[in-house]
């Protein structure tokens, strides 16, 4: 939490400058944690918008040092409540893609497609594994940070891991 | 196999070689860290949302009645009180901002008196404003400028100077006009920019400013005494007008390709629609309030 000063993290409430400190550390990892649920931008953009709208509302009991991990239960409880399971697709931006040029066009297609194919099996791992993989991997936070944010044990989130990694080793090894 | 081993593929090129002596899991690894999640929209505009969605979600009253606030006094300090909730104080940025179905009166620090219609923005930076007068603007807004250094309006179209005077500016998607009540005003859009003088005005018309005359006692600026005019204009446009002065939401049907010339104030919801709906031959039907729906009169 070294984004917040020491003065909005001594108080209990939240003042419109805490709120946009609070919005400007956490407005991108909170989109991208609904997205890798939901694999859905605009479903993730719609969270993010009313989970701090939600978080602004009760901003007198906000305590700044937990607002973080709030924001996360905000989110998860809204994605839970309006969107009932739906088949996921990814279209992550693959930068590995964007910035190389290939020997052959059939070794491009052979990556591009190993892309898809991951991509497939990201949107095929279970929800809770795979929110933790991506935060782990492509938001770089700790174990620490993520078991902070959703609430749950160090302990836990190493398991997530563990399985994100068996079944997405598993299912990539498998031939096309 | 140990030599061609890369997990981390620094060069630009890489080669069918080099990819398939990676196992599975430096592969996944490898494209993993490579994902990045699309943006939809910049953070800015996010918060943007965010704001107005408070904005719509605040417990202050829609002002139905205009009338009654332009002619109260003390309804009027009563409103420029109200106006301070919606002041965000970022880092000496201040921002007006009026609801749907909402008018706020405000002056400047430099005097400058102004007008903001319902559904639109001002923001200004408060540190030397007197010294550098330049505003923001969204949506539409009267200004009754106070003589003194330059006074530059900005929108996402196009640019106002002004010298004193007393202007309306309108700027939403992609209308833009200005008109000119005493004073003389500039106008600026990329490269071209044309001068009016009072009773005149200035339309972005297919990729060009046009002048024109202007009626002004009845006509652009009437909004300021809650009266609307339009003059052969998109019935599409004429319902989005009513959506932000009464605050409701209106699906209409069968509109398409149809003008509609007339006035109405903003005092009654009901007058209104039917001022409008009973010409076009459309019903309208109210529901929870604020809903609304328009369609064609079954003959």
């Amino acid at each position: 939490m070294g984004v917040l000063p020491k003065k909005v993290q001594a108080e209990t409430g939240l003042n419109n400058e805490g709120f946009e400190q609070l919005f400007d550390a956490y407005c991108d990892e909170l989109r991208h944690y609904i997205f890798y649920k939901s694999s859905d931008l605009e479903i993730a953009e719609d969270i993010v918008q009313d989970a701090f709208l939600k978080i602004w509302e009760m901003r007198s009991s906000v305590r700044p040092e937990t607002a973080r991990a709030l924001l996360y239960t905000i989110a998860t409880n809204l994605f839970a409540n309006k969107y009932k399971r739906q088949k996921l697709k990814f279209k992550f931006q693959q930068t590995i893609v964007e910035e190389r040029t290939f020997e052959t066009p059939e070794f491009e297609m052979e990556v591009k497609e190993f892309d898809q194919k991951l991509q497939k099996v990201l949107a095929d791992l279970n929800e809770k594994c795979r929110t933790v993989f991506l935060m782990s991997r492509l938001d770089q936070m700790t174990y620490n940070e993520i078991a902070k944010n959703l609430n749950i044990s160090v302990k836990g989130v190493e398991k997530r891991m563990k399985k994100a990694l068996d079944f997405v080793h598993q299912k990539i090894e498998q031939k096309f | 196999m140990e030599t061609g081993k890369n997990t981390h593929m620094n060069q630009s090129n890489f080669s069918k070689a080099d990819f398939d002596s990676l196992l599975a899991s430096e592969k996944v690894e490898l494209f993993v860290q490579g994902y990045r999640v699309p943006e939809m929209q910049t953070k800015a505009v996010t918060l943007e949302m965010i704001r107005r969605k408070m904005d719509q979600k605040s417990n202050i009253k829609p002002t139905r009645n205009l009338r009654v606030y332009w002619s109260a006094a003390a309804s009027i300090v009563l409103i420029a009180l109200l106006t301070t909730v919606y002041f965000y104080l970022s880092p000496n940025q201040n921002q007006i901002l009026a609801g749907k179905g909402q008018h706020i009166d405000f002056t400047l620090p430099d005097g400058s008196e102004i007008k903001v219609n319902a559904d639109s923005k001002v923001s200004y930076s408060v540190s030397g404003f007197t010294e550098k007068r330049v505003l923001e603007i969204a949506g539409e807004v009267f200004f009754s400028v106070q003589k003194g250094k330059p006074f530059v309006v900005k929108t996402h179209l196009g640019t106002v100077e002004v010298l004193g005077t007393t202007l309306n500016v309108f700027a939403r998607g992609k209308e833009f006009n200005v008109s000119c009540l005493t004073g003389k005003v500039k106008v600026t859009v990329g490269e071209q920019s044309v001068t009016i003088l009072p009773g005149e005005k200035v339309e972005w018309v297919g990729g060009a400013l046009k002048k024109s005359n202007i009626d002004i006692s009845e006509k652009e600026a009437g909004w300021i005494r809650g009266e609307f005019s339009f003059d052969n204009i998109p019935l599409i446009s004429i319902f989005d007008e009513i959506e932000r002065q009464f605050n409701v939401r209106i699906a209409a049907k069968g509109i398409e390709n149809r003008f509609y010339t007339g006035t109405f104030t903003n005092t009654n919801l009901t007058e209104v629609l039917e001022m409008v709906c009973s010409p076009m031959n459309l019903d309208y039907e109210i529901k929870n309030g604020n809903k609304i729906s328009i369609k064609p009169k079954k003959n």
